[in-house]
């Protein structure tokens, strides 16, 4: 039993914090072993008939709280679950004495069996399966949901959160503690778009039970038991010094939405254009006076500056349904980004004419860069594509380890480039973002971190390039204070996290973001470096 | 009763997929007409089941056999007419 003051720590994600009593989330059970019935087939074939029909009206329930999209798609799946043939399939299963739960499973694999081999239909198969599953723990009794509470206050506590449970945080979630999962975790993502207080990677919130109440402290990367208002750790505040920040910050976008909102925010410019939702989705390839249509409206609505547009991001993991990417053990570490050259050249000349186009009906300044270059040679064939195509400037991102040797190669060819901290972390540290037992390598304070970013800065600013930074690390405003601090030319942050950082910035002067990285640099550990450089930064706002 | 037979061809690029299936499900229950689909040379399936039409594997550019029983041909026509709809994609 913890008792009262206890301090977990972890990392923090947000600015405020909240009490409230915990609720742990419980792992799904096993489903219950394939069983006989005792006899009775109509008792049992009535029992998956009311099982169906529930599991049914639960989906009714999700497709009713979801968007018209996704309304449409439990429509469909309900069109499968409630299936006759289905049905009449399981119902035989009962006859031969199995019970209703694996008669229904079983009668899924049936079909399963006639629709497989055919990739239109891999999905639905597991949609199908996924249904079978809930049938059966339905009949069983099992919650295969997270039965998250819908009225009070609470913080829920687990390892860690799929996309498919951050969707059922109700309001009465109001703090989020994982176990698992580091600063660009989906959790923490999520939670810090829906400002959320959290705090990920938090392995001592195993020993957190039902009806505690905690104190989520995100600012002191904390989690206090019993802890009271006074525990609260204060957000440093910063009062402008100036009316401009050190160095411009520019907003992190991917749609027609976020520009449109990002240009209500402070931002100059977008230091972030990820291309890829105008692609995830299409099934063929979009005409180029589609792609240049979707582009110049976006363009004409981003913040005033220049826009830094990243060509498409894909690989097996983040597959684009027009483009042929076969599967791969590693995807990390496989055919993406700019590697999609190889196969796909086409796509990326269409993707940087189209642009081009947009470009030229907006005039609008556009930035382009390709992600995942590995080589010098990889970013001098990039750039002379992008200036044989367009009148823009052009980058790379930064974010292989391989490619920091390089960067002094690469004066005179290259106008600028941009910092992608979460994979310059996951490939400098050898620790798989998705891995939620490695979130703690992920912090950016980490002194590996930091002095591969204070070499990028340097080597640039030898080669005449111009150097940003975007990626989560460029959210935190501490955070990016030292990145102005170590040279950087201007930080690109999350949209809600731009106002923040702009003021940090706009309140120290450069010697101070000097001292304040030299404090970084003393520390040893991630949370030694973070510490000493908080301590730097709180000096000065309270002078 | 008397039954109507066409030949309706898919266009949708998937093929005859979930969506298309319910579709079609959706459009023959609530008719209360039996329907039966299926590929040339092959048995025909009652339309009433989307895993079992999907089973079909029907893909783009092919033709499928489709019989309504109806003693109005205006009712059956319409039907027919509407699973072509569907299979346009």
């Amino acid at each position: 039993m913890l008792s009262n003051g206890t301090i977990l720590s972890g990392m923090g994600v947000g600015l405020s914090a909240v009490t409230a009593e915990v609720f742990r989330v419980k792992p799904a059970s096993a489903l219950p072993a394939a069983a006989k019935h005792e006899g009775d087939a109509a008792a049992e074939a009535s029992k998956l008939k009311a099982a169906i029909a529930a599991v049914a009206a639960e989906m009714n329930e999700l497709a009713a709280s979801a968007g018209e999209t996704s309304a449409e798609i439990f429509e469909a799946l309900n069109m499968l679950l409630e299936d006759e043939d289905l049905f009449d399939t399981a119902v035989i299963q009962i006859e031969d004495g199995w019970d209703a739960g694996t008669s229904f499973i079983r009668a899924v694999e049936e079909f399963a069996e006639l629709l497989s081999g055919d990739a239109a239909f891999e999905e639905r198969l597991a949609d199908i399966r996924d249904l079978a599953r809930r049938v059966a723990a339905n009949i069983a009794g099992i919650s295969l949901g997270l039965d998250l509470p819908t009225s009070g206050e609470f913080v829920i506590v687990g390892d860690d959160f799929s996309p498919a449970d951050t969707a059922q945080f109700t309001s009465a979630v109001v703090g989020v503690v994982t176990i698992q999962g580091g600063p660009t975790s989906h959790t923490a993502i999520i939670c810090r778009s829906k400002s959320i207080p959290a705090v990920v990677s938090c392995a001592k919130a195993a020993e957190l039970v039902d009806g505690m109440k905690v104190l989520v402290d995100p600012v002191g990367d904390r989690v206090v038991v019993e802890g009271k208002e006074s525990d609260i750790t204060k957000p440093l505040t910063f009062i402008a010094k100036s009316h401009d920040p050190l160095i411009p910050v520019r907003a992190n976008i991917g749609s027609l939405e976020d520009a449109i909102a990002a240009s209500a925010s402070a931002a100059e410019g977008v230091g972030l254009f990820r291309t890829e939702l105008l692609y995830l989705s299409a099934k063929t390839q979009p005409t180029r006076d589609a792609q240049a249509k979707a582009y110049e409206e976006i363009l004409r609505s981003a913040p005033q500056g220049p826009i830094v547009v990243r060509t498409i991001d894909a690989g097996s993991d983040k597959p684009v349904p027009f483009l042929d990417m076969g599967h791969e053990e590693n995807p990390a570490l496989g055919v993406r980004g700019y590697r999609l050259i190889e196969n796909h050249r086409d796509f990326i000349v269409d993707q940087l004419e189209s642009l081009e186009l947009a470009r030229e009906a907006s005039g609008r300044e556009v930035w382009v860069m390709a992600p995942m270059i590995a080589t010098a040679k990889e970013a001098i064939e990039f750039a002379e594509l992008a200036r044989s195509t367009g009148n823009f400037k052009v980058g790379i991102m930064v974010e292989t380890p391989s490619i920091v040797y390089e960067i002094p190669s690469l004066e005179g060819k290259l106008d600028f480039i941009s910092v992608g901290t979460n994979d310059l972390s996951q490939y400098l540290f050898a620790a798989d973002r998705m891995n939620p037992a490695l979130g703690a390598m992920l912090n950016p304070w980490q002194p590996g971190l930091i002095g591969a970013l204070k070499q990028i800065s340097e080597s640039c600013a030898a080669a005449n390039i111009y150097s940003g930074v975007c990626g989560e690390s460029a959210s935190d405003p501490a955070f990016a204070v030292l990145l102005a601090g170590m040279g950087f030319d201007s930080v690109s942050s999350s949209r809600s996290q731009v106002g923040a950082v702009r003021e940090a910035l706009s309140a120290v002067t450069m010697e101070q973001a000097k001292e304040v990285l030299s404090a970084a640099l003393e520390g040893s550990s991630a949370e030694e470096a973070k510490t000493n450089a908080l301590k730097v930064l709180s000096g000065i706002s309270e002078n | 009763m008397a039954t109507i037979a066409s030949t309706v061809t898919i266009h949708d690029p998937i093929g005859l997929h979930a969506r298309p299936a319910g579709q079609i499900v959706k459009l023959v229950k609530e008719s209360g007409l039996e329907v039966r689909m299926g590929k040339p040379g092959q048995d025909l399936v009652k339309a009433n089941s989307p895993l079992r039409m999907m089973a079909m594997k029907a893909k783009t550019g092919e033709e499928l056999l489709i019989e309504v029983d109806s003693d109005d041909e205006a009712v059956a026509n319409d039907i027919i007419a509407q699973v072509q709809e569907f299979l346009k994609g």
